[in-house]
């Protein structure tokens, strides 16, 4: 199981209600997309097969006729001008009624069209740059429904009165781990709630780390960096780790939306000298996961 | 100039086609219409050649291109031919309709007169054959091939793995017939090639086409080299099997359950006092082939000569001569019709319990030694030298070859052939036919015409995707990938056009057949048809130019007539009409349109008749997706000894 396997299995773990719509994925997260594929100019050549990694691309013996019929050829037509003369041929014959997909027979070379899995693609654009034709392009959103699938409700669980939240809590190890220390020297009182692990950079806290601690049973997972442009590791560079994880945040806090774990993850900043905001953050983020009760993944858990 | 000659069959067709119409109607495409009475003749080919310069485009309206296609081309000085048959496709079949076949005549005569224009000169293809022959194998049907081939003056290299000798020659052919026929063969074999170069040596790599394979050799010694050579003769052996039952029968378990080599070479060596019960099993699940049946009743009925009780428990067991059977059955092998249920090992021998299928009834044997059928199969090497080759093997793992019928010799890369058991397990008749038979062919691929001359594809590599679909399709092994790159390699090519009907980019081109002159002339031809006739339908008949070409011929000769407004378009074969030659005719208004190929399997190019189904068939699910009614396209067969064949599938129209 490669590590792309490995999150999509988390995620279909945790996932405790059926996902219903596609998750926008922002400009700077990469690694997730579709890949859209119009099958009109596509000229089988099986390029972007050959030059999938994770082997997300395979043929699909049929012809797409839906898409031939719906084509417009440009201005100076298609690359592949079979297929236009064949494309426009069929729109001129095209009577009344339904077009449906019609299989290619066994034997016929040439005609075809890509079945592209959701879950394989690590959307790389490795498929885009192999495509002559350019019938691929990569849209910025997560098919959340195609790769999750049916979800079973898990048992549901009672709540205790003397439920306490168990939360984690990744600190960057400059700024945010510094500002747990000061909360300590300045005695600053926060929940007990939350254990902080001490990473090197908010920006290398991997999706896999958060939905394994949401997997085995985590009711809240922080995230602690640096302020905004002050990153160790990049400073204000559009790509320094607190940038970058703000927006991969983001995206993972809409995919738990979608499968039923909202608000169980939480981004936010303190400096070196913000022992104070620190404390503040702890004490907000354990209030919302109070209010959100326990994990429901802990039904799942107290099963096994 | 564009020329167009009639000629009236002397005077015979003027009273089946109005001339003078047609001459009128024809002189705004054609520089000079004139009409003469016996092209054909001496007389007619002088007028021809007088006429004709070689910057002419000419048009040729008389009888079949089959008939007056050589002559004429020989003797005019211009390539630009277009030939249209008019006796057979117009005159004689719509004799009760001067009209209607003036009409015809000029439309067809239209068309040709856009088809000239967009014809290329004939390339001309330059084999020079090396005149050496590689023969992989040196057992009894690889010496037959180097015999025959040393008679004909052709040099060959017997390449064998290891050194033989005569005794193992017969060891290794034991199966395919008794053994006095097969030492006197393999003595007259050995004495005739002894002239031949033998090496030892193993195949490591192969590159090159059809008259020049460089074949690279690791020799015993450690050597490596390579030699060139025009043609490779595959002549690999078998080896004998145990059969799938095998395991369940005790084999490698008791020492009661052998082989039929193994008794073979127990009744061989046996004494006289030393007699047993035998019971020889016929695997059920494992279909026997004639050679194989002989084999096995060949040695039974040395067994049973020997004093020994053999039974032989089968549900079918064929051979090619009954002889052998009458044999055995005189030496006292008792034949049992049955499947072996149960077995059990002994002390006192091997138990045996057998349903008798005849009579229904369960017995009971007790014999000394348990006989399996062996199954003939490839020896492993071959599975190796056919990667090595590029050509595939079928289930039981022999090497493939192009069609068994037709060319039960030749494989899937021209200029390698194969001789004997490498294909199935042949009796030594079969074997012997068979490697005569590949002698021939490398002879005949040595002594061809060096010189072709057709239409081949061109290949536009900055429009090509490499998607090589064009290789798959090509059924003479002509397109390769070289570098990256699709490579045309024109002395394998048979001027069949089926690479380009495979081509989804238009990358590859047949010469004087693009889309782009499809696209012409099937408008042109709906034009003038609605011209001439108005609204009357017409339908289009996608011939491929061997047997359809002649069905439709001999329909003339024989007078079966058939409506006009059908129209015979000419394909170089079946295999080469693509989807999109199909939708265009539909487009500019045929009713009906009949792709007509060579009857199943007999196509002249090897897969022109299934493509040409499979297109079909894959054009009528289009259609019937988009709404059209799929039934007015359909791909048949025609084939000359059916001349009905076109008047039974256009019969009808409206």
């Amino acid at each position: 199981m490669d590590k792309r396997d490995q999150l999509i299995h988390k995620l279909r773990n945790i996932a405790v209600k059926t996902p219903e719509n596609e998750v926008e994925v922002p400009e700077k997260v990469e690694g997730f997309g579709t890949i859209e594929y119009s099958a009109q100019t596509c000229s089988a050549c099986k390029k972007c097969i050959l030059a999938c990694e994770p082997a997300a691309m395979d043929m699909d013996p049929t012809m797409n006729l839906p898409d031939y019929l719906t084509a417009t050829i440009p201005h100076d037509g298609f690359r592949s001008k079979n297929r236009e003369s064949l494309v426009t041929l069929l729109q001129e014959l095209k009577q009344e009624g339904d077009v449906v997909a019609i299989s290619v027979p066994d034997g016929l070379p040439g005609y075809g069209s890509i079945a592209w899995a959701a879950d394989q693609c690590i959307a790389c654009s490795k498929c885009i740059e192999a495509c002559l034709e350019d019938c691929l392009t990569l849209e910025k959103t997560y098919k959340l429904p195609e790769i999750i699938g049916e979800v079973k409700p898990p048992p549901s669980i009672t709540v205790s009165k003397d439920w306490e939240p168990f939360i984690l809590c990744f600190v960057c190890w400059e700024c945010s781990h510094a500002a747990a220390d000061l909360a300590g020297l300045m005695h600053l009182h926060y929940p007990t709630n939350i254990r902080t692990i001490r990473i090197p950079c908010l920006g290398a806290i991997e999706p896999m780390h958060i939905m394994t601690a949401l997997e085995n049973g985590v009711d809240g997972v922080l995230l602690t960096g640096c302020l905004l442009s002050e990153c160790h590791y990049g400073g204000d560079s559009p790509k320094a780790g607190n940038f970058m994880q703000y927006d991969f945040v983001k995206f993972w806090m809409d995919v738990l939306e979608e499968i039923g774990m909202g608000g169980r993850i939480h981004i936010d900043s303190a400096s070196a000298a913000m022992g104070i905001r620190f404390a503040d953050i702890v004490k907000e983020f354990t209030e919302k996961i109070k209010n959100l009760g326990p994990s429901p993944i802990r039904g799942k858990l107290e099963v096994r | 100039m564009k020329k167009l000659f009639l000629c009236t069959c002397n005077k015979t067709l003027d009273k089946k086609l109005d001339f003078l119409r047609i001459e009128k109607e024809l002189k705004d495409v054609f520089g000079s219409v004139q009409i003469h009475d016996a092209l054909c003749l001496k007389e007619g080919l002088a007028f021809l050649e007088s006429e004709v310069s070689n910057e002419d485009r000419v048009v040729i309206g008389a009888c079949t291109s089959q008939i007056i296609g050589m002559p004429m081309s020989e003797t005019m000085k211009t390539e630009s031919v277009s030939f249209v048959p008019l006796r057979e496709h117009v005159a004689w079949v719509h004799s009760d309709d001067l009209k209607g076949a003036s009409n015809k005549a000029v439309v067809l005569l239209r068309d040709a007169a856009i088809r000239v224009d967009h014809l290329d000169p004939l390339t001309v293809v330059e084999n020079h054959m090396e005149k050496a022959v590689l023969i992989v194998g040196g057992g009894i049907c690889g010496l037959k091939v180097a015999a025959d081939l040393l008679r004909l003056g052709i040099d060959v290299t017997i390449l064998e793995p290891c050194p033989w000798d005569d005794a193992s020659y017969v060891e290794a052919g034991r199966f395919m017939a008794d053994k006095e026929t097969l030492t006197k063969i393999v003595k007259e074999l050995v004495s005739a090639t002894a002239s031949a170069t033998t090496i030892c040596c193993t195949i490591t790599g192969l590159e090159g086409r059809s008259g020049k394979y460089g074949v690279s050799l690791a020799c015993l010694d450690g050597k490596i080299s390579t030699i060139e050579c025009g043609s490779i003769v595959f002549a690999t052996n078998v080896e004998q099997k145990p059969p799938p039952l095998a395991k369940k029968l005790l084999y490698g378990k008791s020492d009661r359950t052998i082989l039929l080599g193994d008794l073979a070479d127990l009744v061989e060596k046996q004494e006289p006092k030393d007699v047993k019960t035998v019971l020889v099993a016929v695997d059920p699940t494992h279909h026997i082939s004639a050679v194989e049946g002989g084999y096995l009743l060949r040695v039974v009925t040395e067994a049973a000569e020997k004093g020994n009780t053999v039974i032989v428990a089968h549900s079918n067991i064929r051979t090619d001569d009954e002889n052998i059977y009458r044999a055995a059955r005189k030496s006292g092998v008792i034949f049992v019709r049955g499947t072996l249920e149960k077995i059990e090992d002994t002390k006192e021998g091997m138990v045996c319990r057998l349903e008798n299928t005849l009579e229904s009834q369960i017995r009971e044997f007790v014999v000394d030694l348990l006989v399996l059928q062996t199954m003939t199969r490839p020896r492993g090497d071959t599975a190796v030298l056919a990667e090595i080759a590029g050509l595939s093997l079928d289930e039981d793992g022999f090497i493939t070859t192009r069609y068994s019928k037709n060319k039960p010799v030749q494989t899937s890369k021209k200029g390698i052939y194969i001789a004997g058991n490498g294909k199935m397990p042949m009796s030594l008749g079969d074997a012997i036919a068979s490697a005569g038979n590949a002698a021939l062919e490398v002879f005949k691929d040595i002594r061809a015409s060096t010189r072709r001359k057709g239409w081949i594809p061109i290949i536009d590599e900055e429009q090509c995707d490499v998607c090589e679909a064009c290789i798959e399709a090509c059924p003479n092994d002509a397109l390769r990938l070289v570098d990256g790159k699709v490579t045309h390699i024109t002395q394998h090519c048979e001027f069949c056009g089926i690479c380009v009907s495979a081509c989804p980019t238009r990358a590859i081109e047949f010469q004087s057949h693009s889309k782009e002159s499809w696209f012409a002339r099937l408008e042109a031809l709906a034009e003038n048809h609605k011209k001439m006739e108005g609204e009357t339908p017409f339908i289009f008949v996608y011939a491929c130019s061997e047997c359809a070409n002649a069905s439709i011929d001999l329909a003339g000769f024989t007078g079966k007539g058939y409506p006009t407004g059908t129209y015979v378009i000419q394909f170089p074969c079946a295999g080469m009409v693509s989807p999109i030659e199909i939708l265009k005719g539909l487009a500019v208004g045929a009713e009906r349109i009949v792709v007509a190929h060579c009857p199943p399997g007999g196509c002249h190019h090897q897969t022109g008749d299934h493509m040409a189904e499979l297109v079909v068939k894959f054009t009528k699910d289009m259609l019937r997706s988009i709404g059209q009614d799929p039934e007015r396209v359909k791909a048949t067969y025609m084939i000359a000894a059916l001349p009905n064949k076109m008047q039974e599938e256009v019969a009808h129209r409206g």
